[in-house]
């Protein structure tokens, strides 16, 4: 096999299949529900077109994958320092990325490439969406080949094979258990896990509707038998089964995203390996990263463990105004050890406790009155004129309870932490997240203030970074605007390559 | 302790930093309120006609009349009021090493953009702008949407004098050593 990378060549042929199998899942997801319709409500005769139109759809999708696979090339420029796709399959797109600009690679395999024994390697870059590049089908040695290539931006033979063994040699420096798993997945990431949900339950009830509506079933009936079903019991048992659901996805969702994490360190990069059914592979360098968050609830600390947040940068302002996402490793479940040795290795040591600001008792103002007390008002309003409501207003103070208590711990937990290179921002209600910066990742900074808190001196705070924003409000103005032109200094004085 | 002593000592380097908050700033050219009362009288006329001809053919939004005419004209009074407290607000500085761009309507917000975090910088002309020689400045950071400035409504000669002096700046930025050369 072609090692160099040098000249252009294509992925592996059975990429054929791998891309002709992606296009038929894509057109088979696209049209399930109009198959399904039709296959249920259609006569015996027209089964044979079904058949047919079924063969032609595979057919096409093959065709189709062998014209894209004659078609896509990628080299190495070396003199450049450019990597090169060339791709499409009525135009041609010639897609050109700088080295430097490449902020990790990633190695996968679906289930797919694992039976076929092939290997995909994507690249991400600080560019907007869809720019990426990936390639679907590559052998093992010339992925692991080209992404040290990619990554370490260095072509001369001799290191070459001195990383090509210390890849072999390297041991990981942090393994997450199962065990481990196991606590993080029954302690964290609730809220994305309900939000599958929902987004579940949504395209269920959605399609389910339609195929009603296909069938012509009176939902009325439907709708009836239903709300009879709902009596107070019903309703506990169903929010039961509801959180174990939640949990129960939380726990698959955990294992399958984590299995057998692994962290080691080679060249200077660090290399993430993860996944149950599909290993997924992702070399980054540390100085890429923007914004190192560790957060813990009260569960994570009662077991010392933390969950880690390593943010690169991502370019917002592509053309559509479409946020990119996706730039953003996790790291579940690592003790207070691990993650300080994961802080020194990104940050280059650990951040030492600054000095820290703390907001004004007028923090807790605003969300007080438009989160509790507009609402509340509003609902005993209601209440007070509409006899049916009236049981409820029990509710309404234990909300309003709950939601003091909650507003002031978000304003106890919010301060941000000053030292010489870093900025540590504190916040958050149950999650505590504590999100390190380097000063010399800041790429913007707006002070803001209302005219009536002039008077005693209170101002915000927001840092751009390259990925995303740390608010701090209600500060000190005279500290902030004083922080402000420190950091000005440092940022501006110094002229660090900030990715 | 130690790294709490190296901090202390900074902040007395703190009182002796040059401050962003006390720099005077420029406002935009006086004529950029003329513009910008050309663009909300264009987008009320529109809005008046089409509202004007709703209400003469079609009875039913005839009979809402009452309300919807005193409901415009209050929308529009307010736009006119709210723009011109912002034009009111806004200003801009350029120092040797970052720009500052303050704006707001009620609260009066600040953004600092290091000259050495500018990722690339635009010069828009409108059609309105051209006539009056101005245009408006867009300095675009890696910071995402909120992190850039847009200043707009600088002469179209100071813009072009303040683009090309940042082109240079960043030049230096970039290639710090071919520069020092030609520079003295």
């Amino acid at each position: 096999m072609n090692n160099d990378f040098s000249k252009p060549q294509r992925e592996s042929a059975l990429g054929i299949i791998i891309m002709g199998a992606h296009t038929m899942l894509k057109i088979g997801k696209a049209t399930f529900f109009l198959f399904l319709i039709a296959f249920l409500k259609m006569s015996g005769t027209s089964f044979v077109y079904l058949i047919l139109g079924i063969f032609a759809i595979i057919a096409f999708s093959f065709i189709l994958a062998y014209i894209w696979y004659l078609k896509f090339n990628f080299f190495l420029d070396k003199e450049k320092q450019e990597f090169v796709v060339n791709k499409g399959i009525f135009n041609r797109d010639q897609v050109i990325i700088q080295l430097d600009k490449i902020q990790q690679v990633n190695i996968n395999q679906n289930i797919l490439q694992k039976i076929i024994g092939v290997y995909g390697l994507k690249i991400d870059t600080a560019g907007a969406h869809g720019e990426e590049v990936s390639i679907k089908a590559i052998d093992e040695t010339s992925a692991y080949n080209l992404k040290e290539h990619l990554i370490t931006r260095q072509t001369d033979t001799q290191q070459e094979a001195e990383r090509d063994s210390d890849r072999i040699n390297e041991t990981p420096f942090l393994r997450i258990s199962s065990w481990t798993l196991l606590k993080v997945g029954l302690t964290s990431n609730y809220g994305q896990s309900l939000a599958l949900i929902v987004a579940f339950f949504y395209t269920v009830i959605y399609e389910g509707r339609q195929l009603l509506d296909a069938f012509k079933i009176n939902k009325d009936e439907i709708q009836h038998t239903v709300t009879g079903m709902l009596t107070i019991v019903t309703v506990c048992f169903l929010i039961a089964c509801l959180l174990i659901v939640l949990l129960v996805v939380n726990l698959v969702r955990t294992f399958y995203k984590y299995f057998e994490l692994e962290i080691s360190e080679n060249s200077n990069t660090l290399l993430l390996s993860s996944g149950l059914i599909a290993k997924k592979n992702t070399l980054i360098t540390p100085n890429k990263v923007q914004t190192t968050t560790y957060s813990q609830n009260y569960f994570q600390k009662k077991m010392d463990m933390f969950n880690m947040r390593l943010k690169q940068a991502h370019f917002g302002q592509s053309k559509k105004g479409h946020e990119m996402q996706g730039n953003t490793l996790e790291i579940p479940g690592c003790n207070a050890g691990e993650r300080d040795e994961i802080l020194k290795m990104i940050l280059g040591k650990l951040p030492p406790k600054g000095k820290t600001f703390i907001p004004d008792w007028r923090f807790l103002n605003l969300p007080i009155f438009f989160k509790l007390i507009v609402p509340v008002s509003f609902f005993l309003i209601i209440a007070l004129n509409m006899p049916e409501v009236k049981p409820y207003i029990g509710i309404a103070i234990a909300y309003l309870v709950l939601g003091v208590v909650m507003i002031y711990i978000s304003y106890r937990r919010h301060r941000i932490s000053v030292s010489q290179d870093f900025i540590i921002k504190t916040g958050g209600i149950w999650d505590i997240s504590n999100e390190i910066v380097l000063t010399g990742k800041i790429q913007a900074i707006t002070t803001f203030q209302y005219p009536w808190h002039k008077g005693v001196d209170v101002g915000h705070l927001t840092l751009h970074t390259a990925a995303g924003q740390i608010h701090f409000k209600y500060g000190n103005y005279t500290e902030i605007k004083q922080l402000v032109n420190y950091w000005l200094y440092q940022v501006e004085s110094r002229d660090e390559n900030w990715m | 302790m130690c790294t709490e002593n190296t901090f202390t000592n900074e902040v007395i380097n703190l009182d002796l930093l040059p401050k962003y908050e006390n720099i005077r700033l420029s406002r935009p050219h006086a004529d950029y309120w003329k513009i910008i009362r050309i663009n909300l009288l264009i987008i009320f006329g529109l809005l008046g006609m089409i509202m004007g001809i709703l209400i003469c053919f079609i009875d039913e939004v005839k009979a809402n009349s009452t309300w919807m005419i005193p409901v415009y004209v209050a929308f529009s009074g307010s736009f006119f009021f709210l723009f011109s407290a912002s034009f009111k607000k806004r200003g801009y500085a350029i120092r040797t090493h970052d720009i500052i761009y303050k704006r707001g309507i009620i609260a009066e917000s600040t953004t600092i953009v290091p000259l050495n975090r500018i990722q690339h910088i635009e010069l828009n002309e409108g059609l309105f702008s051209r006539m009056y020689k101005l245009g408006s400045l867009q300095l675009f950071t890696a910071g995402g949407q909120t992190g850039h400035i847009h200043i707009s409504g600088i002469a179209i000669d100071e813009a072009k004098r303040i683009r090309d002096l940042l082109l240079k700046k960043l030049d230096q930025l970039e290639h710090p050593s071919a520069d020092l050369n030609t520079n003295e």
